[in-house]
């Protein structure tokens, strides 16, 4: 899976999760969106990691810093399995 | 979970929100479903979509070893979708103990009157050696206990707040091996003991939120979440936070409602398989021969052990009544037997109007029943026409009914009282009683054979649980609907401007316990009447006229002149609309939802009752 299909799958994830779901892009932040809260974001991850049949390791969701390196994360763990 | 059609109500502005919100939070299981539903809830709020009618919020304090977000988020918004909005307190980070210390915290300047503490498990370790002897490990963990049960007794001393208490996870990892069970001294057995200590000792004021259950139930491994305790201070994994979070709702939810009291059965496929009156006595599958049978009979020992605790039992069957009784009577493998059962009700009526008729004849509250069914039609017709009902459908295996009954969570008890025992036994004595007052057309003599003897007293904190217990469940006869909890109950105790009256009646049937609650307040030259209430079970008996020949006899021993009363109008009171005038008060202002009352103590002359008091007053 590459960063494309990730994204591709996470934006229907958060079409569902969000009530004006913003468009992905690899550049996006989460301060950039204003419904994309902390409470929110707590949601996304456990339906992320649901979704993709993935775990993170501790600390590394923190790490990244856009839409693009959470997609990488998520295609590395992905691989993995 | 199906999101698209609520997202769409937010996105409208529809209130068919509220409701629509209500049930996908009570249906969700998953922990980023009841997450998401609780971020759709504050947008609602913020685009101010106005909901339905909501209490007066509960102002709690939430205190812990670990993060209390999302655990919060998560509590609060399973309240809120119940009807219980809330003010919120966080405590910060691991700082429940100088919090509860401290007189001049914030915690009490909040004035919470429920204050959940989740303890860091962190902190319930025994620091000792591993040789040490059984009897230091073992202090040192009633040590643990009563350390946190102490913390809870400062917080409801301060200011009478209600305490849930969490309890301690027990460690899912294999090390020391066997060796745990042998030592006290293991995190395995030190922290099993420390639970034990406290939900032994825990008085009245304290719930236990028992986290080593609600592990044990969902699985230690997937209870356990380390990562989310190195990256953000969890507890536990997102799976044990919903149940948690759920049973502390439930706690709350149950200081200020009250167990349902009756349990109305269906009998055909729910008490035993088959069709009575299709397949007859020797066709229903019912005892030890079938494994359907013995599910069955498993099925009927759970409502015996319910009936058991004080909760009452009744049927409520499609049938043909003289086949209905047939099995009770004759079948040697049923468990349940007629006499168990303080209602039959089998007929051809819709069960919503037996069971209504039903609440009737017991003088019992509606909303005070369980009706339990296999058939998914009738349940429908007991939602729709009996609305107060809580309904318990039965699934496809017979094998799970037990476990269905066990997980409702409605008769739980709040510590058993003596009350809660006899209760079953009273309505027997009533159905006497009634048959007596049948053959006795004249009332005087009827009550002068019952040998009524009322005892009344002021309070006692040996009294306190029942006495909260009949403030916040009676409905019907009260005069002010004033509910209080325990805290607020043992508060009037030895209050020398209150006059607490509590009444007790037996009669040569059997004891009717507690039954009636009389709280006035002195204000100058007036008694204010701030709560009457009593049981409907001793209706026209006098026992109103007796306690106020009391209450005037108390009333000018405080230097009374006159006591005022006041009525104020529920849903479910207007039976006592007239009580005072029917005292003799007189009327000094009358609104259809209020009505005050006075009795001037001067003319007041005492009325002949059948009852005998006996009073420490």
């Amino acid at each position: 899976m590459n960063q494309a299909e990730v994204i591709s799958r996470l934006q229907s994830i958060f079409d569902n999760v969000f009530l004006e779901p913003p468009v992905l892009t690899p550049e996006l932040t989460a301060a950039e969106v204003p419904e994309w809260d902390s409470l929110l974001h707590i949601s996304l991850l456990v339906a992320v990691e649901k979704a993709f049949d993935v775990r993170f390791r501790v600390g590394e969701v923190e790490a990244t810093k856009n839409v693009g390196e959470f997609a990488d994360l998520i295609a590395r763990r992905k691989k993995e399995r | 979970m199906d999101l698209v059609e609520i997202k769409d109500l937010l996105r409208r502005n529809d209130p068919e929100f509220w409701p629509h919100l209500k049930r996908l939070t009570a249906q969700a299981v998953d922990f980023d479903d009841l997450i998401f539903l609780s971020s759709l809830r504050r947008k609602a709020a913020a685009r101010g979509l106005v909901r339905p009618g909501q209490a007066a919020p509960l102002r709690l304090a939430i205190l812990g070893g670990c993060s209390l977000y999302p655990l919060h988020e998560l509590l609060s918004h399973l309240l809120e979708t119940d009807g219980f909005a809330c003010d919120l307190f966080l405590g910060d980070y691991d700082n429940y103990v100088s919090e509860i210390m401290d007189p001049e915290s914030g915690l009490y300047s909040f004035r919470p009157q429920v204050v959940l503490v989740i303890p860091g498990v962190q902190r319930c370790r025994y620091a000792g050696a591993i040789t040490d002897s059984r009897e230091e490990a073992q202090a040192a963990a009633s040590g643990v206990a009563m350390q946190l049960l102490d913390l809870c007794r400062r917080v409801h001393d301060n200011n009478g707040a209600e305490v849930i208490l969490g309890n301690f996870m027990l460690p899912t990892r294999r090390d020391p091996g066997e060796f745990r069970t042998r030592t006290l001294t293991s995190d395995w057995s030190f922290r099993k003991w420390v639970n034990l200590e406290l939900g032994l000792n825990a008085p009245p004021f304290v719930r236990i939120c028992d986290l080593e259950f609600l592990a044990t139930r969902l699985g230690g491994l997937a209870s356990e979440d380390r990562r989310g305790w190195f990256e953000s201070k969890q507890p536990c994994s997102p799976a044990l936070l919903v149940e948690l979070c759920r049973e502390a709702a439930h706690l709350i939810r149950g200081l200020r409602n009250p167990p349902r009291k009756v349990l109305a059965l269906d009998l055909d496929n729910t008490l035993w398989g088959g069709v009575v009156a299709d397949d007859g006595l020797e066709g229903i599958e019912i005892g030890d021969t079938s494994p359907r049978g013995e599910a069955f009979k498993a099925f009927q020992n759970c409502i015996l052990s319910l009936k058991q605790r004080g909760v009452l039992l009744a049927v409520v069957s499609k049938n043909d009544h003289a086949r209905a009784l047939e099995p009770f009577e004759k079948h040697p493998e049923m468990v349940l037997r007629a006499g168990d059962f303080v209602s039959f009700k089998a007929n051809w009526e819709p069960k919503s109007d037996n069971l209504l008729q039903m609440a009737a004849e017991l003088e019992l509250g509606i909303d005070s029943f369980v009706f339990v069914d296999d058939n998914p039609a009738e349940i429908e017709i007991v939602r729709q026409f009996a609305p107060g009902v809580t309904t318990i459908l039965l699934g496809s295996d017979p094998a799970d009914y037990a476990a269905q009954l066990q997980d409702c969570g409605l008769f739980e008890p709040r510590g058993i009282t003596t009350e809660d025992l006899q209760r079953s036994g009273q309505y027997a004595a009533e159905r006497e009683r009634q048959t007596l007052a049948a053959s006795t057309t004249d009332m005087d003599a009827y009550l002068a054979s019952l040998e009524m003897v009322a005892t009344i007293n002021d309070f006692t904190p040996v009294d306190v649980p029942r006495l909260a217990q009949l403030i916040n469940k009676s409905n019907q006869f009260n005069l002010t609907t004033r509910r209080r909890t325990e805290a607020e109950v043992a508060s009037l105790i030895g209050c020398p401007d209150h006059v607490c009256l509590s009444v007790r009646l037996r009669d040569r049937f059997g004891d009717h316990g507690l039954i009636s609650i009389i709280i006035g307040n002195k204000n100058g030259p007036a008694l204010e009447i701030d709560t009457w209430l009593m049981s409907c079970r001793v209706l026209k008996r006098q026992v109103e006229e007796t306690v106020l020949n009391e209450l005037a006899r108390l009333a000018r021993g405080k230097g009374c002149s006159h006591i005022e009363g006041v009525y104020l109008a529920t849903p479910k009171n207007e039976m006592v609309r007239d009580f005072y005038p029917r005292m003799e008060f007189e009327a000094r202002l009358v609104t259809p939802d209020r009505g005050d009352f006075v009795l001037d103590l001067a003319s007041f002359l005492p009325r002949d009752t059948r009852i005998s008091v006996r009073t420490n007053l």
